[in-house]
Parts: structure tokens; sequence; C-alpha cells
């Protein structure tokens, strides 16, 4: 039935006058549980089901929306997404669409809607209990699924059928002395299902967040200005992500607006870096079967041994540089406007172990976890915060340090990374394009040591 | 059928329940992009659903649907009554609201925002592009009509309707340094004037092309205008003043009723009878919204509050202050619908001659501090360095490292030039005592 309204929606739209256009169902179910303090705070089931229609005519998109779809309903928004591709010109550009007729599930072990919320709820409230501690102040536990399926069916002939599943659980911790307040989280996430919590240590993740959280509350204040930084991997991923991942979206590069256009071939870090962005992944968090244009997630090599080597597209933008499309054209949900996006996005790996990088270490700062990052891919500066590390002293682990802030150029970053370790290490998370349309993404990397300045507040 | 009705005849699947509550709303969005200085991208967006929260013996559930057709309605309740089913008793709920009058009266629907075409659209834009003398290579006008009810088995049955706008520009100067500019617009009518962001957008992108990295570490007086202000004060002031917080303790104003929290300058009201994107007579529960005083003269006078947490103060909110869609998706949080800080009497540029040593930020990389300590430190786009009342020139690459519940209570200056930022009405303000690390 929705195949047949899709395919109506797609004729009527050639039959206006689009060069090409997709009509794409989309029905999200998630699921929520929050606890705090051993209550339960927000236990949530949601379903959001919509369609969004794309008119391509003279270079230009016409978007229409819509919860709502009768057979009726579907014409008339066929109609509105032509009418409203109506912006400024572009002239011929053709989209360069692979037809795919595919119909295609994710792997997952256990299916989420195999399992009882009951058993949901329990993990939930045992993740909670475990991170009772004296100067616990708050004890935050949480599980999210969602089940997203997709239905897209294009002019160029594509009908495609795919099932995306992701899970997630955390542990939070909020711990106070009286005077100071600090936290702590942990917890695994990524594309798959139930056996993501199963094959889970509660009691120990627990445990050991609220541990963490206690120890922060000694930790002192950072030093402020240039230093030697070992990024763990959640700070190398962010690094990754927000300094030359955002630079590489290719929208950003068509319009000229990234310090990354025209950078193919140039050197643009040591040579100990290299980067990527694979939606292939398996089991992470930003893993795809198709991008929301029907494109199948693909590697794209970004930095080979410090070398630019490309960028990342959606079809509009693979057409404008004559190259073929890499899986990277997403939008937060059917209700969103596509954009080239980031899906895994990671440093490869060194040679180095840890202890061997710190003991190699004169003076410098370990980072420990991420609270958040911020591109610029304009200027190429980079600011992430990190929720706390550890003061390196002539190769020894010294203080706790509380939280800190990280910048520079990404160049000089990236040009002064001298060393990595061997184990890539991912973190999933949500990424905005500027201040909203948050995709699912993860970031990640080995340790890997650079110059950075840093500052304490 | 209305949305009231959709309301109140969604209760009868969840009669059995102790409580229940449902919440429907519908929205239209029209959007127009600019993509490398032309309009691209024209959508238009409608978008319903629903949110049933029900209780039972303690035991609280909440389910969402999209109105696709005329089961979601029941589906949605069901599934409510499903969750909760499996959750454990919940020691803090006492109930939704009751049925209430508001004495507040609110503004904040335009028609030509519900009327818009893309010509309209269009306008506006091609208004900012001509006006800009660099390129704007990316831009976003969105305009909302929302309308909503809230009903609940206490026989609380409460409509809203408001209009929204939202725009967010970037532009940039290309020369030997490429420099970027940023505008933010929020409101509930169509007053934006293209001409101004315009020009703005020029001048900021020429300011950060020109601005030459920071050297050194010193002290120094932050100067902040409201469009960094805004998201400064709601992650520090805004998170210490949420009911929430206070309950579970993570609040550092927690136990500080009645006592000195900031500088006497500093007051602090949340207004929903002001033309905020989110004010409104009843909060998104059905509780009449009302006038209160958070701070007065830098004491700690009130906490904002939902039905959760208890007494509420009309500030349980789904809705946000950009985007219309997706709203019955929102679980309720706790947010002032316009926390409005009580101008003072300095123009900018009054701030800028009454300073020996600062700067202005016109742009930090993310504007926030940490909410539990209040700690931030923020990458410096574009700042002005200030000496002895004057400019003396443009700096980049650097962290402002400080504290911001220590900022509150030590303000230098407070401005007149108070402007909305979405749910916060800030003017520009001054502090003292902040450290700049540059390479």
């Amino acid at each position: 039935m929705m195949h047949h309204m899709l395919s109506k929606s797609v004729a009527k739209m050639q039959d206006l006058g689009a060069e090409f256009c997709d009509a794409k169902y989309q029905k999200i179910k998630s699921i929520g549980i929050q606890s705090v303090n051993g209550d339960i705070r927000h236990l949530s089931d949601k379903v959001m089901g919509g369609v969004c229609l794309r008119a391509w005519v003279g270079g230009r998109w016409g978007y229409h929306t819509s919860t709502s779809f009768t057979a009726d309903d579907i014409i008339s928004a066929a109609e509105t997404a032509v009418a409203n591709a109506s912006g400024s010109p572009k002239g011929n550009v053709e989209l360069n669409v692979k037809i795919i007729k595919k119909s295609r599930s994710q792997n997952v072990k256990v299916h989420p809607d195999d399992v009882d919320m009951d058993e949901k709820v329990r993990a939930v409230l045992d993740l909670d209990s475990s991170q009772k501690r004296d100067r616990v102040l708050n004890r935050i536990g949480s599980y999210s699924e969602e089940i997203n399926n997709n239905i897209l069916i294009n002019s160029a002939g594509s009908e495609i059928e795919w099932e995306e599943i992701r899970t997630r659980f955390r542990a939070m911790s909020v711990a106070s002395d009286g005077q100071r307040m600090e936290r702590y989280y942990n917890g695994p996430d990524g594309t798959c299902g139930f056996e993501l919590i199963k094959n889970a240590d509660v009691e120990s993740l627990g445990r050991n967040t609220a541990e963490e959280a206690v120890a922060t509350l000694r930790a002192k204040r950072t030093p402020s200005g240039p230093m030697t930084v070992i990024s763990d991997p959640m700070i190398s991923g962010l690094l990754a992500h927000e300094v030359m991942g955002h630079a590489s979206e290719a929208d950003e590069i068509v319009k000229k607006r990234s310090f990354l256009t025209d950078a193919v071939g140039k050197r643009v870090a040591s040579d100990v870096v290299s980067m990527y962005d694979d939606g292939t992944v398996e089991g992470a968090h930003g893993t795809i079967i198709y991008d929301d244009e029907g494109t199948p997630a693909s590697r794209t090599r970004i930095i080979k041994d410090g070398i630019y080597v490309g960028y990342m597209h959606t079809l509009e933008s693979a057409s404008l540089m004559n190259v073929q499309p890499t899986g990277n054209g997403r939008a937060e949900n059917f209700g969103k406007r596509i954009w080239a996006r980031m899906t895994n996005t990671f440093f490869g790996p060194g040679d180095r172990t840890l202890d061997d990088l710190i003991a190699d270490t004169k003076k410098g700062i370990l980072c420990d976890k991420m609270v958040n990052g911020m591109e610029d891919p304009v200027g190429g500066g980079f600011e992430a915060k990190v929720l706390r590390g550890f003061m390196i002293e002539n190769g020894k682990i010294t203080d706790m340090l509380r939280s800190f802030t990280l910048t520079g150029r990404a160049l000089e970053i990236l040009r002064t990374m001298d060393a990595a370790t061997k184990e890539v290490v991912f973190d999933g998370g949500m990424c905005g394009k500027g201040i909203e349309d948050w995709v699912n993404v993860s970031s990640g990397g080995p340790y890997c040591r650079s110059g950075m300045i840093v500052g304490g507040g | 059928m209305d949305l009231s009705e959709i309301a109140v005849s969604s209760l009868r699947h969840a009669k059995d329940m102790d409580h229940a509550e449902s919440y429907v709303v519908r929205s239209v969005i029209r959007s127009a992009y600019i993509d490398g200085g032309r309009i691209s991208n024209i959508e238009t967006k409608t978008d319903s659903g629903m949110c049933i929260r029900v209780a039972n013996d303690g035991r609280l559930g909440r389910a969402c649907v999209t109105l696709s057709d005329e089961g979601s309605a029941g589906s949605c309740a069901r599934s409510a009554v499903r969750v909760s089913s499996f959750s454990p008793k919940n020691s803090m709920f006492r109930g939704y609201p009751s049925p209430s009058r508001s004495l507040i009266r609110t503004d904040v629907f335009d028609d030509r925002i519900d009327n818009i075409t893309d010509d309209g659209l269009k306008e506006i834009l091609s208004a900012v592009i001509d006006s800009c003398d660099t390129d704007i290579p990316r831009g976003l006008l969105r305009l909302s009509t929302i309308r909503s009810a809230v009903a609940n088995s206490n026989g609380l049955l409460t409509e809203h309707r408001s209009t929204m706008m939202y725009g967010h520009f970037t532009s940039m100067f290309r020369g030997t340094k490429n420099g970027e500019g940023t505008e933010s617009v929020h409101g509930t009518s169509l007053t934006l004037d293209p001409e101004r962001i315009g020009k703005e957008l020029g001048r900021k992108a020429r300011a950060s092309a020109e601005a030459r990295p920071f050297r050194g570490k010193k002290k120094i007086t932050m100067i902040l205008p409201p469009c960094e202000l805004g998201d400064m004060i709601m992650s520090s002031a805004g998170s210490a003043l949420n009911g929430e917080n206070v309950h579970y303790m993570r609040s550092p104003w927690t136990d500080k009723l009645d006592t000195k929290v900031a500088s006497d300058v500093l007051t602090m009201t949340d207004d929903p009878g002001t033309p905020g994107p989110l004010c409104s007579a009843f909060d998104d529960e059905g509780t009449p919204s009302e006038k209160k005083v958070l701070v007065e003269n830098g004491v700690l006078k009130s906490f904002i509050r939902d039905s959760f947490i208890g007494s509420s103060t009309g500030n349980g909110m789904r809705r946000n202050s950009t985007d219309a869609q997706n709203i019955y998706c929102s679980a309720v949080g706790i947010r002032p619908m316009n926390m409005i800080i009580s101008a003072g009497r300095h123009t900018r540029e009054d701030i800028i001659s009454q300073t020996d040593h600062g700067i202005l930020v016109e742009k930090f990389a993310w504007p926030e501090a940490d909410p539990l300590t209040g700690r931030f430190g923020l990458e410096v786009r574009c700042g002005y360095l200030i000496r002895r009342g004057k400019v003396v020139g443009t700096v980049n690459n650097a962290l402002m490292m400080g504290n911001m519940f220590d900022a509150l209570a030590d303000i230098d200056l407070i401005g007149s030039d108070g402007e909305n930022m979405g749910c916060i009405t800030v003017p520009t303000m001054s502090f003292s005592g902040m450290e700049l690390a540059g390479n």
C-alpha cells in the first residue's frame, strides 16, 4: 500500500516537471527509560511516521513533508514539493543516481521487540542501584532503543526498503563533597539489538561510574596554555569529527565554505595521520545500510598518511563535483532536510601503546572523556570540552585534572600529531549540522599525541 | 475533529487509569534556505501528533504518536497504559494540574506568518542577501504556526495557538584570511529587519577576517552581547533555577532561597505575558502561567517547576523556541517562558568606554557554562580587545576561562539593550576577573 502511494507521488512529481524526485516513508519506533535515584523518571513509547517528498527542478530542491498520508494528501504533497522547487536556478545539473531494488534488515542477535519491557526496566534499575555510594548525589540509569523502518522510491527506478536498529545503555553519577559537584558517565551503544545490554556487566558499569564521579571530586584545576596533549579515543574522535569531518562534508566544499576546499592532494597532517568516514563499520552507532537518498553506505578515505584525499557526498554534491556519491546524504528524520553528514568518523591506528606514549611524554595532559565539541569549517578552529584528565610529568601520571577545554588550529594540531596507539575505539552520539539537524554518528580513533591550547575554567 | 475534541476523546481510552493527560499539537512550518548565496531549498511541512501520559497507582507511562489516521489516538492511549504497567511505583508523582484560570494575556500570533507564501519567504531572504556585502554560504528562515490542546482526567482543557519565527544565517568574507559572521533571530511575529541582518552579517565576517591570534595570558573583563550571553545564563542560572535540579540537589542554588546569589544589580523575572516564542497563558501541561521574580537585586526569590516536581509555577514545557516539528515527542521539561534580566542604563558603547582592560566577545565557538559547576573554557572566534575604554584590535584563537556563578556574583555593568534570544531576554553585560589565554 505504502509502496503504491509513494510510486504514485513520484509519478505525479515527474508529470509536473521534476527532473528527479524521490519519496520516502519512515516509521521510527523508540523506547526510552530513565531512572533517577531509584525512581523511573521517564518511561516512553514513541511511534513517529511520515513521508518526505523531494523534487529536483533546475538545480533546486522543493520539499514537502507530512505526517498525514492518505492518497489525496500524498498527491497534494507531490504538487507542493514541485512548486517549492522555485529557489534560484543553478542550471542543468543531472543527479547521478544508481538504480537499486533491494530490501535489507539489520543483523541483530536479540531484536528489541522480542524482549519484555520488564527486562528493560529491570536493567535500568539495576544500573541505577549499582551506582549507590557515599557522596553520590544522583544515580541516573538510561536505556534507549530505536527501530527505524524506511521505504524509498525514486524517479530513477530505485525501490529500497531497510531497517536500522540502535540501542544505548548509560550510567551517569553526580557526586558532591558538600562544596563541589562533579559527574562521570559511561556505557555502550551501537547499531545492535538488546544483546548490548545482555553482554554488559551492569554491576561493574554502575560501580565504576560512581567511583569515578567520587574520585573526580579531588581533581585539581587544569593549567592553561599550550601543552602536549594525549587525546583518548573519544577526544581523538571529536578531533576527527569536528575539525576535519565537518569541513570534509562536500556541501560545504561546493559552497567554498570549508577551509579544505581544494585541499585534495595536499599535506594537511603529519604522516602518522590517516582518517576515514565509514558507514559500514559493524555495530558502530553511526552505521547505516543506505543513506536517506538511497545510496549504499561506504568507506571514504579522507586523509592518507597526512595527505588529504577526499570528501563525503550527497547526490547533489557528487554531481556538482563529478564524482560518485558516498552514501553521506542524511537527514534527522523524514521531516528534515538532507545534508552531507558523517557516519562513523575516525583516525586510523598507529603502532604505539598507551603506556609507552605516557612514558615518552615529559610534561603533558592525558584526556578522559568528552563533554562536547564544536566545528569551524570556515576558520579551521577546534574546540573540545573534556570531562577530566590527568597530568603527565616526567613520563608518569600524577594529578587528576577537572574539566577543561582544548582548542587550536586544526592543521597545526594535526601537523604536531607525532604518535598514535594501536587500538581504534568508537563512541556513539548525535551530531548537528551547525546547531540543529541531529543524526546518529560515532567517532573514534586511538590515543593520539599532539600540541593544543588547554584552558581550565 | 479539532484538537480539543481529539484531546478529550482520547482520554476515554485511558479511563481506567487514576490519572491521564492528552496533549495534541498540529504545526505548519514553512522554511527556505540560502546555500552559497542563493535561495535553494524551500520546504512545506505539516506535522501533527499527540502525547498521552498516564499514572495508575503511582506507575507512570508515556506514549507519543504522529496522528496519521483515526486509530492513532486510541493506539497512543493503549501504549501509554501498557508501558505504565511495567513501571515501578514513583514516589514523587502527585497528579496532573486541575482546571484553573490564567490572568495572563499573550499576543503571540501573527497572521503574516500563518499566511506566508513561497514568494514572501523568497522576498525576505533576497533582501538579506542583497544587503550583505559578503557571501552568505548558509542561511535559514523558518516560520511556524503551532496549535495545541491539553486535556486531562481532572477535567482540564486548555488551548494554545502561536506563531514562531526563527532565522539563522552565516556570512563569509573571502580574502587572504577568511572570516565568518553569524546572526540569529527569534520571535513570534514577522518583525525581522532583513537589511539590518544583511549589514550585520557583512560587518561581522569582515571583523572576523581581520582578527589576529591572541598571544599570552591575562586577567581581563569579559563583555558579552545578548547573542553570546543568553546561552551562558541559561546553562548556568537557568539550570540552577530549575526545580528538578533543585529537587535532586544538583543545583548549586539548592537551599539558597532568600540568600544572595548574584550582584545587587541583577534582577531576573520569568514573564509569560511578553511576546517570546514560548510565552502563553498556560504551560504545555495546562497550568496557568504567571509572572515570577526569580532573582531580585541579587537575592534568590523562587525556582521554576512543573507538575511532576509539584507546586507547578506553569513552566512545564514541551515546545522549544526554534523548531515546531515533533513537539509531541518531547518530554515535559522545566523551562522559563521568557526569562528577562532587567536592563541597566548603559549603552554598549558606555560599557566599552568604562572598561580599562577587556574583551567584547562577538563570537564564541559555543557559549555555555557547566550547569553543575558554572565553569567554562570557551574558544573566542572573534573578540574586540579593549584598552582604556577603546577598541584596540580584533582577536581570535583564544580561550576565555571563568565561572559563570562567580561572574554573576561580580557583575560590572548591565546594558540597556535587552534582546530576546528564544526563552531568555538579556542585555549586554560585563564581568571582571576572567582569564584569557592564547598560544
